[in-house]
This record gives C-alpha cells, structure tokens and sequence, in this order.
C-alpha cells in the first residue's frame, strides 16, 4: 500500500480543465463570460462550481436564478456522478477544456437529483461509503468510526485535502491477510449505450478455487460485450480514471487504489473513438 | 515491478500530460488574477463608498485571514495529531508482532535442537545394529556351509549303509537258496535210507 501511494496521489489530484457558458437562452443583464476552472476528478460538480455560480449570478436577475445545473452537448450533468466519470463517460474524446454549458432555469427533474446546499452531497458521499463498507467489511470499518472520523472523510474530501481524507480512509482499505481481499468489491460499470444508469452486483476479489480476479474477470463476468475477441478490431474502451488499466490488472489492488474516496470502483465503458 | 502496476502508473502520467499540466499555468494565474481583481474591486467600493471606515474594514479583513489561517493550522495539527496516533498504534502492534514471533523462533529453535539429538542417538542405534546385523549374517554363512558338509556326510554314510544291506541280502538270499538245496538233499537222503532197513530186517531173519 505505501508503495503505491504515488498512485494515490495521481489518482487523488487529477484535474480536468473546464470552460463554463452561460446558457444563450438564459436573460442576462449584460454579457456573461466565460468561467474557466480546473476541476477535481474525485469530486462532485456541485462542490466545487460555487464560484461559477457567483460568477453567473453577477450577470443575471435574482428573480431568474433558479437552482443552477450543468449540460454537456444536450445531456444534462449528474452531479452525483464524480466529475472524472462524467467526463470520461460523455466527453473523454473531446478538445479540452471541456466546454460545459451551465443553466439557472428549466431543472431537469427526471433526469437529476436537486442539490439546494452541501449538505446533501455529503449525504450522498457518505451513504456511498457506508454502501461500500457493507460490500468491503458488512459495515463493521465504517460503524466503528466515530462521527469526527465521517467529518474528516467528508471535510477532505471538500477541502481537496489527500492527506486528512487518507488518513482516516486507509482503515476502509485495510482487510485480513489470510482473506486475500475485501468481501465483496465495490464497483460500478457504466455505459453511454443504455438506459440502465449503471452495472453494480456482488463480485469477489478471488475465485473459490483461490484464483486471484483481474480486471478482465469482472468485464467477462459483467459486461462481456466490452471485450472484443481475438482478431477482431477493439470496439470499446475500459476506462478508470481516464486511464485504460491492463486487463489483467487484479481487481484487488484496483479497488484499493483506483477507487474513488466514496469507496467505489468506476468503470466507464465507452466505444473507440473513429478518428 | 508487475507491469500492470507500471502500466497504470505510466498511464496516470501520460493522462496528466494531456489534461492537466499544459493548463495547471494557465488556470492557476487566471484564478489568481481574479482574485485579485475581486479583492481591489472591493478595496475600491469601500474606498468610494466609506473612505474613513477604511482603517476599520482593512483591520477587519486582516482579522479574517488570521483567523482564517488560524482555522487552517488547527486542521494541520489534528491532522497531523491523527496520522501521529495512527503510526503509534501501527509501532505497537509491530513490536507486539515481533516479540511473538521471537517467542516462536525460540521455541522452534529448541524443537530443532531436539530433533537433532534424536537423529544423533538413532544414527548411533542404526550403526550398532548395523554391526550386529553383519556378524549375525557372517555366523548364518559359516552355519550353512557346516550343514551342506554334514547333509553330504550323511548321504554317504547312507549309501554305504545301503551297499552293505544289498550285500547282506544277497548273502541271506544265497544261503537260502544253499538250505533250500540242502534240504531237498537231506529229504532224498532220508528216503533212500528208510527202504534199506526194512529189506536188512528181512535179510537178517534169513
């Protein structure tokens, strides 16, 4: 794990350039520029976008200000979906920045949940963690935690800060050597060619005949479609983070370092880019 | 180093190559200057607006950020207090894990020790009986060669034995054979004398 803690780091600090536009249907009282900010992977739109909020509202009525939510090319942003995954699903091929267009009136209600404060991503990022310790340990890390310990998951995480969230979320990696593993693994498998918003069943680190589960494994088991046969042309793309880890990657080691900090593996299935 | 391990670590790289580095410059100046911007923007309101509330409001805004930074140093240290905690306990229970393991290497040690004995004493044993094994090997040859010299004595005496007894019997048979003879003679002999006496009888009354 210490080894290792240069990944975490990458994983931790990934950034991805942004440039917010106002929506041109949007009645503004003079021209509005554009926002520009690096955007946390890790995190959640909704928890960082507080200047580009401020910075829109200088332009735009109080009376027309609505709840502001976020659309690239026609789909509307789910801000309960972490930022990397969002854009390694929707915009991985684009050119950066990535343009994302932000809208203060017209809240799609069947497609995103409403976010009114802070509050509610926390809720939401710590019902994801506890989620995760039923699958990792049957929730005996998590409940063992005191409620200072969430805070500090929670604060830094909101505070960008890798060494407050590592020091309390290494105890959520942690399981018995003679284990080989966590109970179940966390994970999550989305794809932009369905309706159903995402993949996630039960699935172990090892096989009962003792076989360490890779990454293939679990595509083979879950989502075979997103590997192609020998000889023929690769149609998909398996993407963690941005990055297209090794098939044979063992899903252990993924779920302890390329995990989110809501504890959850996710794994966009996209098609191959046809230049 | 597995090259799984590499290959993400390289990839993690390559990605912050694209995404991240050739606009961390960029964006972080532009952040900066805004925030710049906004800070004299409200410095100059404040001017306009209440030029001798200035003193206050500077006074004001310096107590914000030391409070601020006091508020982040506090952080730090409970942070650091955390992580100091944690490798405490991790110390503890490598030294608990090493004062077991000792424990076990003694007693392992001793163990071995023994064994060694063992193997010692039962080397010993399997020499010994080794040696027995041979001078009891050696007296069952002598013992074998003595018994094919007295099996074949003793044939022989046997088969003089039985010369002796065919000889015997030829003997007895040819004696019998003479007795037979003889007795045949003698019963001829008694014949011929029974008719002379009774014809000397009558020749004497004459």
């Amino acid at each position: 794990m210490a080894d290792d803690k240069d990944v975490l780091r990458d994983v931790w600090f990934g950034r991805i350039p942004t440039c917010f536009l106002l929506n041109q249907d949007e009645v503004t009282e003079r021209e509005a520029e554009p926002y520009y900010l690096l955007l946390p992977r890790v995190s959640y739109l909704t928890l960082v976008t507080d200047k580009v909020k401020k910075h829109f509202h200088k332009v735009i009525r109080t009376e027309d200000a609505e709840e502001m939510w976020f659309e690239y090319e026609g789909t509307p942003l789910k801000w309960h979906y972490p930022i990397g995954v969002l854009f390694d699903l929707h915009a991985s091929n684009t050119v950066l920045p990535w343009s994302i267009t932000v809208h203060f009136k017209n809240f799609p209600d069947r497609d995103l949940l409403h976010c009114p404060s802070h509050s509610v991503i926390e809720a939401h990022f710590m019902s994801s963690i506890k989620e995760a310790d039923a699958l990792k340990h049957k929730s005996q890390v998590v409940n063992d935690m005191q409620k200072k310990d969430h805070k500090q998951l929670w604060m830094g995480l909101q505070n960008d800060k890798f060494d407050q969230f590592w020091a309390m979320n290494r105890k959520l990696m942690e399981y018995p050597t003679e284990d080989g593993g966590f109970r179940f693994i966390p994970f999550r498998i989305y794809q932009t060619m369905s309706d159903r918003p995402f993949i996630q069943k039960q699935y172990r680190p090892v096989s009962p005949e003792g076989n360490v589960h890779t990454l293939g494994d679990l595509m083979k088991a879950m989502y075979p479609v997103a590997l192609s046969n020998e000889g023929e042309p690769k149609r998909f793309q398996v993407v963690i983070h941005g990055i297209e880890p090794l098939l044979e990657t063992p899903l252990q080691w993924l779920s302890e370092h390329l995990s989110h900090p809501d504890n959850f593996l996710h794994i966009c299935v996209i098609p191959v880019p046809s230049d | 180093m597995r090259s799984w391990k590499n290959h993400v670590r390289g990839e993690l790289q390559q990605r912050d190559q694209t995404e991240k580095l050739p606009f961390i410059g960029v964006f972080t100046s532009l952040s900066q200057m805004e925030e710049r911007f906004e800070f004299r923007k409200t410095f100059l309101d404040d001017v306009q607006s209440k030029s001798l509330d200035r003193g206050g409001r500077e006074s004001e805004h310096l107590a914000e950020k030391l409070s601020q930074t006091v508020s982040d140093l506090t952080t730090v240290l409970y942070l650091k207090e955390a992580e100091l905690q944690y490798w405490q306990s991790r110390v503890s229970h490598y030294r608990q894990e090493a004062l077991s393991l000792a424990k076990r290497s003694n007693t392992l040690k001793t163990t071995l020790s023994e064994f060694e004995y063992t193997i010692e004493c039962q080397s010993k044993e399997l020499a010994a009986l080794r040696n027995e094994q041979k001078g009891i090997n050696e007296a069952l040859a002598l013992a074998c060669r003595e018994k094919d010299e007295l099996l074949q004595r003793w044939m022989e005496e046997k088969r003089e034995e039985a010369d002796r007894l065919n000889k015997y019997n030829d003997a007895q048979e040819r004696w019998q054979r003479v007795a037979k003879h003889l007795k045949k003679h003698l019963h001829s002999e008694r014949k011929k004398e029974f008719v002379p006496i009774v014809t000397n009888s009558w020749y004497g009354e004459k």
